[in-house]
């Protein structure tokens, strides 16, 4: 029986380390100077400096640059999460013709590619700060503003989808024990929707960790910057500081990664209680 | 229950209400600061900065990622030197356009940025600020000046030449001399198994900058680029272009095909002594240090139709924004006034920046050796102009992919020149 | 179950109305751009055209032939990056010891976003393919389009993972426990419980997969840009090139409004097929 299990423990493992030999080329080439990594990109470093990491952890001010990244994203994601669990719910369970309207626009309007909106939402952003003296631009809640509405739609989607799986039944048992629309939310359905919120959790974060235009767009000044804006300099028009610029990207990774890990193993323990078992 | 659902309710009107709160606190704070900019209570005089006028906050946005960490000191040193406040905003060099674009259009626009002269700068005339009252701005070397509709707007950066950049170890550049001497150099460069002239497959140094040759060699650049684009010749008429295509046969029948080169290749294989020439510009030298190169190299004309003149022209140039408010447009002309006038102005210039000097007076004797070769030429007059500068926006996607197309298959160079001509009467529609 | 008007606007006003404010009305904004020509520039006339800039968009043969193309690297790409995720998910979901470093493993591609793993592709498919003799894929249309595909499977699978594996650990033990002491083998298992059960999740993962392919613009910057002989060009670059690099702003807002519109209908009409056959629990 065990040696049985052992071959697809070990093909698997082959697999993973074949599938991510890319990951391995940014890895390497991190530490290799540019002559170095002309000679032979797949090789291992002949040395272990971290030269590199050094001089992009100092060029894209990090200690900065994270704290926005960090704000931004846990912020957007915690409003996103709420809000759109809410609004799902509602959605699904009062199926009037407005919850088929919004529905449908917001999963519509996924499809807009972003270029084709950044004007007109940058006039509108600015255009709001200079009327209603509510600056949106080069401010970081005005972006958080915007990474809700745009988060709008993938949350409902996902949210959408599972509320559709819960039974009415179990609600409806909450409502006769006396508990009120609110209350019934946050206490009954809210917890069940956990592998979902890990999911847009997990998505989101990515998103948001990641993003450039949007940002680029937006916050300007030095104290804003997120890692991703800081980062860019390192593409010039031509030509690209690679081994700094895989450096900075291994340090962006880092955070998401481990906070990937421990999400991942969420996703099991919310739902393994009573689920598949070995 | 009852009591139960008044905390719950508490619990997320507080919520909202901190985050509400925090968002005002922020953006208070952010607005607070720039009123206290615009003020500027800078007296001392130094540099660019004069008495009895307002300086706001100076934003600089320009495209040279390169020199983005030594800007960045350099605003630290002038803020320190005249107390003028300065920003710089960062960007990917690819989005440069684009971003300015957005900003400018959307009321967001930085107060000092970088365009390239000729057709960005005539797009955008309408956003730039006269900078004739510039000291130094009589002091600019000749047609170097940006001037849009009579007015002088746009302060160079610095000179850039391109031409073929050599290994004088492999290969004399006094010897290519024609077109002829050129393409025999290839064939023996092949048979000795290095690669004789190397192009790169981004649209610039595919074609862009080896058209520009051809076309910079008539006596009147733009006059013909108008008859071109009006469809009145045809290149393929037109000596220059005949012997454009013959190099460009040869370069196909005798080199490392372009269209598998980046520039990174192309500029490693060159630094490696693996290819003799490339089609580059003194910009490549950033990467040569990188290499610890020790050959002696330089900058030679493309030699068709007997050429000897290297191609010469402001990459970027500095312009002020109109629309920004007076105090920050006095700044960023002290800003100017300082870099290109003062002694710790002209040091990030010539020695952070690494920049030929491109206003009389100024020197600079640490030059790179392409940048000094480019400098030797300017000097003695032996420059033909960017003639790719005026040539319809957008030129360079339509060009690439017929350039990409002649190097894949067997497409004559008579083919070519007349697609690419096809190519300029289309654009120009 | 009834719900007091009250607490539906509650629940639903603060989301609905940031989203009108963020998304719907620049897009609007958009759909009036989309009558006028304009090169983007706020001082520059605006000049008002009628649909002549949708019209011009049926004449496009570059547009045209970008359209075609996105759809069928679409097809292929929803293809394989759910069968590749699917496969995942089940194999991450099995009792094998190694499950947690391969769930997260498989997951990294999608961790390091945006425009640096198209260029480090870039060189896989270049530079690393010349030297082992299997030639510059980049520069040959279909196997651009080939490679196109590789990296967004790459990058996608990982993703869809993620929602597959929410879908698999919701499918309620007793149902599982009960096929078996009927005594289903593991591919009658798979196919007539597990696949309906995963219904819902095959419904997003096929929206989020087709409607991120059809906008796919990172890797195709990054990786072909739109070359060779702009074979290898997608809609939305297509789009982006109009309006940044050509600077027809009015006339790249109605081909991008024709975008969605298509894209609209192909993704409706694929929820609605896949709601279809979900089944209720």
């Amino acid at each position: 029986m065990k040696t049985k299990k052992i071959i697809p423990n070990i093909l698997v493992v082959v697999f993973c380390l074949l599938y991510l030999f890319p990951i391995y080329l940014i890895l390497t080439n991190s530490f290799k100077s540019r002559a170095e990594m002309y000679e032979n990109m797949v090789a291992l470093p002949t040395k272990f400096s971290l030269k590199y990491y050094a001089s992009a952890l100092d060029k894209i001010n990090f200690s900065i640059s994270l704290w926005n990244s960090i704000v931004l994203t846990v912020v957007s994601i915690a409003i996103i999460v709420i809000l759109s669990a809410m609004t799902a719910w509602m959605f699904v369970r009062s199926k009037n013709k407005l919850s088929t309207f919004f529905f449908g626009l917001l999963v519509a309007t996924m499809l807009i590619p972003f270029q084709t909106i950044m004007m007109p939402l940058m006039q509108e952003m600015n255009w709001i700060g200079n009327h209603l003296h509510i600056p949106m631009t080069d401010t970081v809640p005005g972006l958080i503003f915007m990474y809700i509405g745009f988060g709008a739609g993938m949350g409902v989607f996902l949210y959408h989808g599972f509320v559709n799986s819960i039974p009415v039944s179990l609600e409806e048992a909450a409502t006769i024990d006396g508990c009120n629309t609110w209350t019934l939310f946050w206490k009954i359905v809210f917890p069940i929707l956990k592998p979902t919120t890990m999911t847009v959790i997990i998505l989101d974060v990515i998103w948001i960790w990641n993003d450039y235009l949007l940002p680029s767009l937006t916050l300007k000044s030095k104290a804003n910057r997120t890692i991703p804006i800081s980062t860019a300099k390192f593409f010039g028009q031509y030509t690209i500081s690679w081994n700094e610029a895989m450096a900075a990207l291994v340090i962006t990774i880092i955070p998401v990664a481990i906070f990937y890990m421990f999400c991942q193993k969420y996703i099991v323990k919310g739902v393994a209680a009573g689920a598949v078992k070995g | 229950m009852k009591m139960k659902k008044t905390l719950a309710f508490f619990l997320a009107a507080t919520m909202t209400a901190t985050l509400a709160l925090e968002g005002c606190g922020s953006t208070a704070d952010s607005g607070s600061k720039d009123s206290t900019s615009t003020s500027g209570e800078s007296t001392e005089s130094a540099g660019g900065a004069e008495e009895g006028i307002e300086y706001g906050k100076v934003i600089i946005f320009q495209s040279k990622t390169e020199i983005m960490d030594q800007l960045n000191k350099c605003a630290e040193d002038f803020t320190e030197e005249t107390g003028i406040e300065v920003e710089v905003w960062e960007t990917s060099g690819d989005s440069y356009f684009t971003d300015l674009k957005t900003d400018v259009s959307t009321g967001k626009g930085p107060t000092l940025f970088s365009l390239a002269p000729g057709s960005e700068s005539v797009t955008m005339a309408d956003y730039l600020e006269d900078l004739s009252d510039l000291s130094f701005a009589d002091k600019i070397a000749e047609n170097m000046a940006d001037e849009v509709n009579g007015k002088m707007v746009g302060v160079p950066y610095t000179l850039e030449g391109f031409g073929l950049v050599y290994d004088k170890s492999l290969v004399d550049p006094a010897t290519l001399n024609s077109t002829d001497a050129l393409i025999s150099f290839l064939e023996k460069a092949k048979a000795d198994g290095i690669n004789g002239l190397g192009l790169s497959q981004e649209d610039y140094f595919l074609i862009m900058h080896i058209l520009n040759t051809p076309f910079a060699l008539q006596n009147d650049p733009d006059a013909y680029l108008a008859q071109v684009l009006a469809g009145t010749v045809r290149m393929i008429d037109n000596e220059e272009f005949v012997e454009f295509a013959k190099v460009m046969e040869a370069i196909r029948a005798n080199c490392t095909n372009p269209v598998d080169l980046t520039y990174d290749n192309n500029c490693g294989d060159f630094a490696t002594g693996k290819t003799a020439l490339i089609h580059q510009g003194n910009w490549a030298y950033g990467m040569f240090k990188d290499y610890e190169v020790e050959f002696e190299m330089g900058v030679a004309p493309l030699p068709i139709v007997g050429n000897n003149k290297v191609a010469v022209s402001v990459p970027a140039a500095w312009y002020v924004n109109t629309d920004a408010s007076e105090e920050e447009k006095a700044s960023a002309k002290a800003f100017l006034e300082w870099l290109y006038t003062s002694e710790t102005g002209a040091d990030y210039l010539m020695n952070q920046f690494g920049f030929i000097p491109v206003v009389e007076g100024m020197t600079s004797e640490k030059l790179d050796p392409l940048s000094q070769s480019v400098a030797d030429a300017a000097a003695a007059g032996n420059t033909i102009g960017w003639s790719l500068s005026n040539w319809p926006a957008g030129i360079s996607t339509a060009l690439a992919p017929i350039t990409a197309q002649f190097f894949t298959s067997d497409m004559t160079g008579e083919e070519l020149v007349n697609q690419l001509n096809d190519a300029f009467v289309e654009a120009a529609k | 179950m009834k719900i007091k008007k009250g607490w539906y606007a509650l629940f639903t006003m603060p989301l609905m109305l940031i989203f009108i404010i963020v998304v719907v009305i620049p897009f609007v904004i958009g759909i009036g751009y989309s009558f006028v020509t304009w090169d983007g520039f706020a001082k520059h006339q605006a000049d008002f055209v009628g649909f002549s800039n949708y019209t011009k968009v049926f004449r496009d043969e570059r547009f045209l032939r970008a359209a075609l193309r996105t759809t069928i690297y679409t097809l292929f790409s929803v293809l394989s990056v759910n069968v590749l995720g699917l496969i995942f998910s089940l194999i991450v979901t099995t009792a094998l010891k190694v499950r947690n470093f391969a769930r997260t493993m498989l997951f990294v591609p999608y961790l390091i976003g945006g425009l640096i793993l198209g260029y480090i592709w870039k060189s896989v498919f270049s530079e690393y393919f010349l030297s082992i003799g299997w030639g510059n894929w980049l520069t040959n249309a279909t196997r651009a389009m080939i490679a196109m595909v590789v990296v967004t499977t790459w990058q996608m699978a990982g993703y869809v993972m993620i929602v597959y594996i929410t879908g698999i650990m919701a499918i309620p033990d007793d149902v599982l426990e009960a096929a078996k002491v009927d005594g289903a083998g593991y591919f009658q298992t798979l196919f007539k419980i597990k696949f309906p059960l995963l219904m819902p999740s095959f419904t997003i993962c096929l929206f989020l997969t087709l409607s991120n392919c059809f906008k796919v613009y990172d890797v195709n910057v990054a990786l072909t840009g739109t070359g060779p002989n702009y074979q290898s060009e997608m809609f939305s670059l297509n789009i982006y090139n109009e309006i940044f690099d050509l600077s027809n702003f009015g006339y790249g807002q109605a081909k991008a409004i024709i975008f969605f519109m298509i894209i609209a209908v192909i993704t409706l009409i694929q929820v609605s097929i896949t709601k279809k056959r979900e089944v209720a629990m």
